[in-house]
């Protein structure tokens, strides 16, 4: 996959960079910087003024079906069972048959919610709703998943179990992932590339590689080569870190 | 990871399931006891009042009486044509004034430069005072059930309208982003998510307008009319028969609670989910049903 948004002079400038398959990539920055607006490109959810970007080969015209996006909010239905919110991108592509319904008992068993299939949302907690988003997320069998900070707004325990959920179902099925965040620590526990951005205009302000070996643990963050890099992220932010 | 205590997050199913149903009814029994006894007291105070002629009779008669011209009422039949009417024109016009506000409605949150024309004169007709008209409908449709209906339909228009266009127009972005983003056609996003998010509001509405469409028909049948409950109201005032006339005054607060009852009956089963006893039910039903299924 190739992208490489050109963006007009309100949100994002001269970018560009490219995402291999399997690769988890996050994009960190301060508010403003325009990582949002690139998953935004990346789903064609908005246009570009110009520049070029493709998706699987093919240039990004329109909302993408070959990908799948996931929100700071879990955005549940709140008239439909987790069960049924889960299944929602099936429906509108077509029939929830047995088969679907199975794959999302599955993926809640897995994500931990075996007991809550008929739970509806305002009987979940913050986490459990996020869980409900990522099974809604991974129903859709695509495997370039855009993700837009979205654990920002769960507690510290709950994103820490849920980060490390998110790396556990990645590599079992070889997802590629885009990943925002405002959190250094979590883009370079996550990634395996950093694009690091500053704002006004939104500009990639470098690359940064992490070579760290996984599976990754929390006992990672404790190492040198780990807070190194967060360091060396850090400096590229500058005066905006 | 399975294990990680998930239970242990808030909001478990088993918090929210209905305690025990004789429990519930005691509660609301309970519940209910203070706006009783203010009942008491004050019909008490009324009927010691009325039987010491401290009130003239004439202007406020006993609740005993009242009571027995309420049953007389009803067992000589009189009372029946009247109230059909009224309720015929009442629930006629509601359907026709509120249908067509939802659709107006929708169409206005479709179609902007609709809405652009059609906004200002839902604003004039909402700020003049549509009572005035009940005298210009009964010249035009006559003295039969149609003025009555058109009054009803009219008054009860506005509230359904505008909390249509608001409940379809204050809808969440990023949801829409998301509903795009999975590649939902436009009618799949209005019948998926849209319309379903409006319903609160739009329910609403119609519950103001039920309780509109009976004082509709009713100003219609003070206008003139030749069945109704309005009518009967007009002719015993008009022969001092305060009795009969507090008699339908019962009537009509009573018709007025049942339509009001009746809305709130459907908003609680159409709108389940505002309301946690239903969420509830529905939960451990749809537990039940598919425990049974994979068995």
């Amino acid at each position: 996959m190739k992208v490489f948004p050109r963006g007009g002079v309100v949100a994002v400038e001269d970018i560009s960079f490219d995402v291999r398959q399997g690769e988890f990539i996050s994009l960190v920055g301060p508010s403003g910087c325009g990582k949002s607006t690139i998953l935004r490109l990346v789903a064609g959810l908005i246009g570009k003024s110009s520049g070029s970007l493709h998706v699987h080969g093919s240039e990004v015209l329109g909302p993408r079906q070959d990908l799948a996006m996931m929100f700071q909010r879990p955005i549940l239905l709140p008239w439909k069972t987790a069960i049924e919110n889960v299944t929602l991108p099936v429906r509108i592509k077509g029939r929830v048959d047995e088969v679907t319904l199975k794959e999302a008992r599955g993926l809640l068993g897995f994500l931990g919610l075996e007991q809550f299939h008929h739970a509806y949302p305002q009987h979940l907690s913050g986490g459990m709703q996020q869980r409900v988003a990522l099974a809604r997320l991974l129903i859709t069998g695509n495997e370039l998943l855009l993700m837009d900070e979205p654990f920002a707004a769960l507690d510290e325990f709950t994103r820490e179990r849920l980060t490390l959920e998110l790396l556990r179902i990645q590599s079992r099925i070889n997802a590629t992932v885009m990943f925002v965040t405002h959190s250094i620590i979590e883009a370079v526990f996550l990634a395996d590339r950093v694009l690091v951005m500053t704002p006004l205009p939104g500009r990639l302000a470098g690359i940064v590689e992490v070579p760290l070996e996984r599976p990754r643990t929390i006992d990672l963050m404790r190492t040198p080569e780990f807070n190194d890099l967060v360091f060396k992220v850090r400096g590229m932010l500058g005066e905006h870190a | 990871m399975r294990s990680e205590g998930v239970a242990s997050e808030a909001g478990s199913p088993r918090d929210v399931e209905p305690a025990d149903p004789v429990g519930a009814i005691t509660k609301r029994v309970t519940a209910a006891i203070p706006s009783f006894i203010v009942a008491v007291i004050v019909i008490g105070g009324w009927e010691a009042a009325a039987r010491a002629e401290l009130v003239n009779r004439l202007i406020v008669p006993a609740p005993t009486k009242i009571f027995s011209a309420f049953v007389e009422l009803f067992s000589s039949g009189l009372v029946w044509e009247h109230l059909r009417a009224t309720v015929f024109a009442t629930t006629a016009g509601f359907a026709l004034g509120s249908g067509a506000a939802f659709i107006i409605g929708v169409l206005c949150s479709f179609w902007r430069p609709f809405r652009k024309v059609v906004e200002p004169y839902m604003i004039t007709l909402q700020v003049t005072p549509r009572v005035a008209l009940a005298p210009l409908f009964v010249t035009w449709l006559g003295f039969g059930l149609s003025p009555k209906i058109v009054m009803a339909a009219t008054i009860c228009f506005f509230p359904v309208f505008v909390n249509t266009l608001t409940g379809l127009l204050t809808t969440d972005e990023e949801a829409l982003e998301m509903l795009r983003s999975m590649g939902a056609t436009k009618r799949q996003t209005f019948t998926q998510f849209t319309l379903p998010s409006a319903l609160p509001i739009i329910f609403a509405g119609l519950k103001t307008a039920m309780t509109l469409a009976l004082i509709g028909a009713l100003v219609a049948e003070f206008v003139g009319t030749s069945q109704g409950l309005g009518l009967l109201i007009d002719r015993f005032t008009f022969r001092l028969a305060m009795e009969e006339s507090f008699a339908v005054l019962l009537t009509l607060a009573l018709l007025g609670l049942f339509l009001y009852g009746l809305m709130e009956w459907l908003d609680r089963r159409v709108v389940y989910w505002t309301h946690e006893e239903r969420l509830s039910r529905r939960e451990m039903r749809s537990r039940l049903r598919s425990g049974r299924e994979r068995r």
